[in-house]
């Protein structure tokens, strides 16, 4: 019989919204996590000596990804109830914690962090270049689909599967949508180049007849950007910090504006 | 109450609310520059009654920005660059210092300082952060000591303060900026003469490609996916890009669905 009713849950993971705002140091999110789960632990445990030694603890380190967040406090509130009828001790709470957080913060980080915000922006980036008024909504809409579903859908699954949540979460062959996420922006990048970074050069307007003038200043766009882009992806990858690079830019912009190749 | 007090006023509240979501609070990505920037736009645009220029100069200065700083992100003890902030100033010094000027390119100009001047706040913003993370951590010992009493109370009142301490730093740091920031951009941008101007518009066409080069950096993993880009790159320069832009769109909806059918 589970204890915690569903209106409890959904006020956990409400709060699971705010699990970063005492971020610290030593703890990292754990303010945030225990201010979350409190009042289930309230409902689980009678109040005195029990309730204070779950309160501390869950001031111990914790640290995962915000958006999965939710998923461990499921899991950790399902244990907890099996402590609170003596079923098991406080260690497997504090070992499946650890492992669950850690779990959650990989899955989470590569999803959410390394694949689903790049391909959200480069798509939404698609729709600023060209000026659409509501581009901010699209990019609102779109990342916070999934965001949500893990947030209030998370903590239904921990608590009801317990420990077997890591089984369910493999049905979502995260590295697979990883993989065709990274594809998707790699289109929208091939797109975005060659078509929104602005190369000019005064010299074709002189030296080129005006029917080629326009498929001329593409080309020149085009081979320019894509030029620009792989010396800036191997500054990158030289570990050239990304304000360095930008002004180094800004400085090659500005030079070759006042020699008057770039107008 | 002076228009430019009533303004500094609405954007210190507004960097304030976006700066709760970068990491304190909700991460519903308000606070990502493509759209903070806009939004930012949109509110002091429609209080001094220019609400679509206050937009257009938010998509661009919000679309630069997520570029430039597409791969920050608060993970761990990592504290990024503050992005949420850097919009937010860029776009109110930008329009607020840009109304002076008529003629389209010294706006231009104007907008261009701004940006980057709000480069330099946002690693000055994320000083600030860090400070914020620091008192966090006194509030943290000052709970677990509270906690330990059977003071319970102490968790809901500590956790409310971080996010207080987020918000109160935020606001002030703008409203300063705005508020004692405005005369001096347009002093600068004055001071430019028109062949510095012009190359300002040149280097503001000319930042996407920092971010492109991130993402590039962060998408192509092997020599097979380089030669895809580049060849992407070719084609959508030679023909007409919206038309390549659908069939790369389709061809990413067969693999996924091909991908589907050898799963079952």
């Amino acid at each position: 019989m589970r204890i915690l009713p569903r209106f409890m849950l959904a006020k956990i993971a409400f709060r699971s919204f705010f699990l970063q705002s005492s971020w610290n140091y030593r703890g990292m999110m754990n303010m945030g996590f225990l201010y979350a789960i409190s009042p289930g632990l309230d409902r689980l445990h009678e109040p005195g000596p029990a309730r204070e030694a779950a309160y501390l603890r869950h001031l111990e380190y914790f640290n995962t990804n915000p958006y999965f967040s939710s998923i461990v406090m499921g899991v950790t509130l399902a244990l907890e109830e099996r402590l609170s009828h003596g079923e098991i001790t406080e260690d497997i709470i504090h070992d499946t914690k650890e492992g669950l957080m850690t779990a959650c913060a990989a899955i989470g980080d590569g999803l959410f962090w390394d694949s689903w915000r790049p391909f959200v922006a480069a798509a939404a980036l698609t729709f600023a270049f060209g000026n659409y008024l509501l581009t901010p909504l699209i990019f609102l809409v779109l990342y916070n689909l999934p965001h949500l579903y893990f947030r209030f859908f998370g903590i239904y699954w921990g608590y009801r599967e317990g420990t077997h949540i890591i089984r369910s979460l493999r049905r979502f062959q995260f590295p697979q949508i990883r993989q065709s996420l990274r594809y998707g922006t790699i289109v929208l990048l091939a797109y975005l180049i060659p078509n929104h970074v602005n190369v000019h050069t005064p010299f074709l307007l002189t030296n080129l007849p005006l029917e080629y003038f326009y498929f001329g200043e593409k080309v020149v766009q085009g081979i320019g950007a894509l030029l620009l882009v792989a010396l800036g992806t191997m500054a990158y990858r030289a570990r050239i910090d990304v304000l360095l690079i930008s002004f180094l830019l800004m400085v090659f912009a500005l030079v070759l504006c006042h020699w008057g190749i770039l107008i | 109450m002076p228009e430019h007090l009533t303004a500094s006023l609405l954007i210190a509240l507004i960097g304030g609310i976006v700066d709760l979501d970068s990491t304190a609070t909700w991460q519903f990505m308000i606070s990502q520059p493509i759209v903070a920037a806009p939004l930012t736009g949109l509110f002091l645009g429609n209080m001094f009654g220019e609400a679509a220029v206050g937009l257009k100069l938010g998509l661009m200065v919000g679309t630069i920005l997520q570029l430039m700083w597409i791969e920050q992100l608060p993970l761990g003890m990592n504290v990024p660059p503050d992005a949420a902030l850097a919009s937010v100033l860029s776009v109110a010094l930008g329009f607020i210092a840009g109304r002076g000027y008529e003629s389209y390119s010294e706006r231009e100009v104007c907008y261009t300082v701004a940006l980057l001047l709000a480069v330099a706040l946002g690693l000055l913003g994320r000083s600030l952060d860090m400070f914020v993370r620091r008192l966090n951590t006194s509030i943290d010992t000052w709970v677990c000591q509270k906690v330990e009493d059977n003071q319970l109370w102490a968790i809901a009142f500590g956790h409310t303060m971080g996010g207080v301490f987020t918000f109160t730093k935020a606001f002030i740091f703008c409203f300063l900026v705005v508020w004692l920031g405005v005369e001096p951009l347009k002093y600068f941008t004055s001071t430019l003469s028109f062949k510095h101007a012009s190359g300002f518009i040149v280097v503001q066409g000319l930042l996407p490609v920092v971010g492109f080069s991130v993402l590039a950096s962060m998408c192509v993993k092997d020599r097979q996916e380089m030669r895809w880009l580049i060849g992407g790159i070719i084609i959508f320069t030679l023909l007409p890009a919206k038309i390549w832009l659908g069939i790369g769109v389709a061809l990413l909806v067969l693999y996924r669905s091909g991908w589907r059918r050898s799963v079952k």
